[in-house]
């Protein structure tokens, strides 16, 4: 895995050589450092027993997802961009999370390279590295289904396209990659320069949120606007419904009918919300209130962060429903944060099941999804998944006002982070950053990122005793 | 043509079933309201005697205000209901509980309008909602302006609503022995206690008596310790039923350290299960000890008055004020009654996200105190354990239990939502609160403290200093005023009533 992180910073000198901005030799050597201990790494333990167990896989994702961040504060640090750790770290983690949240309150002097690199940590964060290790390494002898569930949490099992993982794994990065290329083209069509395209379109796609412009999309014409938008309702879609849809095998896209519904009626619902707020309470004329609502809500739903305005002087009411939209988040086996769509959805229907049982205590009521009966163990791991979310919440917001942050921001921080949002409330919000927190702060922040992305469970069982116990 | 053959004629159906609609047992519920309505006003003779013994002007309006409460009352009860048959359908107990927790309140802001205690209608609605549901919010900035017999009325409505407008209900109506398990479920909706007594109707008296008995003893404690009567019997009413109204503008502060510390004990035990209490004093030792829902209230209690005081003292207060405040605010709190003290001059944040925390999970269940309630929160943790130990070992089998009683899954799934509901009833009143123009932590704090029938909270900003909710807007209070309905009825109830499932013909 080190080594597919090294060759990525490498792929970086690429703009450094091209730009020539005086960022190649840092970008090398941190590149080829991380490719080193990553084939180090992979020579030392070539003849290691290969672990099998749900056990190993829950240890190994999580290793993964504090050790790759590690190794990505190098580009930062060598290059002299950032001077602390903390910061590195945090930018780092929020890259391969891909959260967007940023400590650079401007972003347009950075060299190229370094650009580049938090673009391309978003991307390939964002897909998933689990499922990357999938594709690549088909021979470890993981057993590959734990190790996916274990990274998205079991909420969407059913949805395999195909019957073996690997090939799963082929086509969903298949339909990435052709997305990414579809965007890319289209927005160099719209009049982008190819470089600005590839690096919006890397922290699009990934439902990320890391801008190359100071002012994020603000600067973008309103068709690139637009296009952008429908990257990030693309990135807020379940892969393997994408894969049906272009495919043109739509008899089956009936098992996923509800979540797609769902996802696309609370965006409807909150983009006319924003959409008549900004135009009666803030005072935006049409055009401008349409195209804001439309791209913001979008990218607060998929959990992506990229800005269409400075969210942050907006109307208190709109920036708490981004808050609470950010935490319903995209389709489960999306790239987006938060509780995904099907969870939600699972967890409204139970409430409706307690009333039925209520009104005919005798008949059997299942919690239903497409119309087939949902088992009761995934039931429950939804619930088990959101009452996990929400103390892990408050534990956060706890810490933070222990670091010193005030309450507005804290909130703001916990949920951007934990969802993989990225601006905050107050300070961090809009285009704002969180150069302003303590160093615990940062450090808590990227915590949480890690623990949003792997969905809590994964992370906290490694703190259960019972796990380390024979 | 058929099928028709055995349809009855439409003529043949009663008004509902024309509509479609669910056939109840309206007639019962008339008469339990109307018995409820008269039962209202004969309790109203309390502050018509504190207002005739004070001479404060307002014993015209509490007669006339009973006297409609009671002409209501008997219509209901004897024109409406007459010969219902007593007998309640298992799914009509929502309804029985909903319509008697709206009409009760309703017919209870007669008083306020009456007297012209309150500007407007909406403030007088929240008043009465506030009471019954034993919340405390208030509309009233200076409650020493308002009339001693109007105080006494509207502190005597939380402890009416104390233990739950139903538990009066089943207490009263010894007839109704079909379906009166169902409304003691409905408003301490599964709780699953263990019952006082095999007998429903006799474990609610032996509620009701250690209920009444309490008061009493801390109406006597508060008037040996120098508080005059009528401060004495409001501030009683409001603590052992964790409301939380107040009778002066500066809270608590009147009573002095005797009365206040009367007044935290009291608050303390009001959180505690009415069951476990009645074991106390009676006697009944054996086990209590070994209940895991009081240690677990024990331990919270104490623990966290010991980290408040550390932070507060740590952020610059002298031991005694960090002490005070945190015994007090934390027995405040937890119990859900809502009171307060002047601040300590520094404020500490961590005391903040434990009071919320706190706010939210409550007191006992079975006990007045409102919030996800201590019962579940246990469950709740020990099943998520459990869910991780299961992780590792997905074959293994795991039962929570709490005190030693295997707790089933469904009842669990209903916690699960339970507590879903309520976050969700959090953050969406929160929203409203948001367009009524409040911050984003006062909004959440807010709608956490009324859902969980707090009140006031030193957590809310931007209320007046009295911690008083005059100044927000109407929706502001109307939303309010259904949180806090909502956290009485324990969510389900109310949610039913908007499921169209229960109005169908089932």
């Amino acid at each position: 895995m080190l080594m597919v992180e090294g060759t990525l910073i490498l792929s970086c000198l690429i703009p450094a050589l091209h730009f020539a901005d005086g960022t190649t030799s840092p970008i090398l050597a941190s590149g080829l450092f991380t490719f080193n201990v990553g084939l180090l790494l992979l020579v030392r333990f070539r003849r290691a027993t290969r672990p099998s167990d749900r056990r190993a896989s829950y240890l190994l994702v999580v290793t993964m997802w504090l050790v790759l961040p590690l190794f990505g504060t190098l580009p930062f640090l060598s290059t002299g961009t950032l001077h602390t750790f903390s910061d590195a770290l945090f930018e780092s983690t929020s890259g391969i999370t891909s959260t967007g949240a940023t400590v650079f309150s401007a972003v347009e002097w950075l060299p190229s390279s370094i650009l580049l690199w938090r673009s391309m940590t978003q991307w390939f964060g964002g897909f998933g590295i689990v499922l990357l290790v999938l594709a690549l390494v088909p021979s470890m002898g993981i057993n590959k289904y734990s190790l996916y569930t274990a990274e998205a949490s079991g909420a969407d099992n059913t949805g395999k396209q195909t019957t073996t993982m690997t090939s799963t794994v082929q086509q969903t990065l298949g339909i990435y990659l052709l997305l990414t290329a579809a965007f890319v083209f289209a927005l160099w069509k719209s009049g982008m320069h190819v470089w600005d395209a590839v690096n919006i379109t890397f922290t699009n796609i990934s439902s990320g949120g890391f801008s190359i412009y100071n002012n994020s999309l603000e600067r973008l014409t309103h068709a690139q606007q637009y296009i952008v938008a429908l990257a990030m309702l693309f990135s807020g879609i379940n892969f393997a419904l994408l894969y049906n849809l272009f495919t043109f095998r739509w008899d089956r896209l009936h098992n996923k009918m509800e979540q797609i519904s769902f996802y696309l009626i609370v965006y409807l619902v909150a983009a006319l919300f924003v959409i008549f707020a900004l135009r009666f309470n803030m005072g935006f004329d049409w055009g401008n209130s349409l195209r804001c609502g439309i791209v913001q809500t979008i990218s607060v739903l998929t959990t992506t962060g990229s800005l269409a305005a400075d969210t942050q002087q907006w109307w208190v009411p709109i920036t708490y429903l981004f808050v609470v939209l950010s935490l319903c988040g995209g389709m489960a086996g999306s790239t987006s944060g938060g509780l995904k769509a099907m969870r939600v959805l699972i967890l409204i229907r139970n409430v409706r099941k307690i009333l039925r049982d209520k009104l005919h205590p005798h008949a059997v009521n299942p919690v239903r999804l497409n119309h087939k009966p949902v088992a009761a163990d995934i039931t429950t791991n939804v619930m088990v998944i959101f009452l996990v979310y929400v103390i892990v919440i408050f534990i956060g917001i706890m810490l933070l006002m222990l670091s010193g942050i005030n309450a507005t921001e804290s909130i703001g921080a916990v949920i951007a982070c934990i969802t993989g949002y990225g601006p905050g409330l107050g300070l961090s919000g809009g285009f704002g950053c969180y150069a302003g927190f303590t160093i615990a702060a940062k450090l808590i922040c990227s915590f949480l990122m890690v623990m949003g992305r792997l969905e809590c469970l994964t992370v906290i069982i490694l703190f259960i005793p019972a796990f380390w116990r024979r | 043509m058929l099928f028709l053959k055995h349809r009855r004629p439409f003529t043949e159906l009663n008004p509902y079933q024309q509509f479609g609609l669910r056939r109840f047992n309206l007639k019962l519920i008339a008469r339990l309201t109307g018995m409820m309505l008269v039962y209202m006003a004969m309790s109203m003779a309390l502050p018509l005697a504190v207002s005739l013994y004070t001479r404060d002007g307002a014993q015209f309006a509490l007669v006339f205000s009973a006297i409609i409460i009671l002409m209501l009352g008997l219509f209901l009860q004897n024109f409406v209901g007459r010969g219902a048959e007593y007998e309640l359908k298992e799914n009509e107990s929502y309804w029985v509980t909903i319509i008697v927790w709206l009409a009760i309140p309703a017919c209870g802001t007669l008083p306020y309008l009456f007297t012209g205690g309150l500007a407007s209608f909406t403030d007088a609605v929240f008043e009465s909602f506030s009471g019954f549901t034993t919340t405390g919010s208030s509309v009233v900035s200076k409650p020493e302006e308002l009339p001693a017999g109007l105080l006494v009325y509207r502190a005597f409505t939380q402890w009416i609503g104390g233990l739950g407008l139903m538990l009066f209900v089943v207490a009263i109506l010894r007839k109704l022995t079909n379906g009166a398990g169902q409304l003691y479920e409905a408003e301490f909706s599964g709780t699953q206690q263990r019952k006082l007594h095999p007998r429903l109707a006799r474990s609610v008296t032996r509620m009701w008596a250690i209920y009444s008995i309490i008061t009493l003893v801390m109406i006597v404690a508060l008037l040996l310790c120098g508080t005059p009567l009528v401060d004495a019997l409001c501030l009683a009413f409001s603590t052992v039923s964790t409301g939380g109204f107040v009778t002066h503008t500066g809270g608590l502060s009147i009573l002095g350290a005797k009365g206040l510390a009367v007044a935290t004990l009291f608050m303390f035990l009001s959180g505690i299960n009415v069951a476990i209490l009645y074991r106390f004093f009676t006697l009944q030792w054996r086990r209590l000890g070994r209940d895991e829902e009081l240690r677990t209230y024990l331990a919270i209690f104490f623990i966290s008055i010991l980290v408040c005081t550390v932070s507060f003292h740590t952020v610059g207060n002298d031991w005694t004020t960090a002490i005070h405040y945190s015994v007090f605010n934390i027995a405040s709190t937890m119990s859900t009654c809502g009171f307060y003290i002047p601040k300590p001059a520094n404020w500490s944040f961590l005391v903040s996200v434990i009071t919320f925390i706190l706010i939210i999970v409550g007191a006992s269940a079975g006990s007045t105190g409102g919030g996800i309630k201590l019962r579940r929160i246990i469950i709740l943790l020990k099943y998520v354990g459990n869910y991780f130990t299961r992780m590792l070992h997905p074959n293994a089998v795991f039962r929570v239990k709490v005190n030693g009683e295997p707790v089933e899954n469904d009842y669990i799934n209903k916690i699960f939502a339970f507590v879903f509901l309520y976050i969700a009833f959090i953050v969406g009143g929160a929203f409203v609160l948001t367009l009524c123009g409040s911050s984003i932590p006062d909004a959440i704090c807010m709608a956490a403290a009324n859902i969980s029938n707090l009140g006031p909270s030193p957590l809310i900003n931007n209320l007046g200093g009295n911690l008083d909710y005059t100044h927000l807007p109407h929706l502001a209070k109307w939303i309010l005023t259904i949180l806090m309905l909502a956290g009485r009825l324990e969510l389900f109830a109310l949610i039913a009533i908007f499921s169209p499932a229960y109005w169908r013909r089932g």
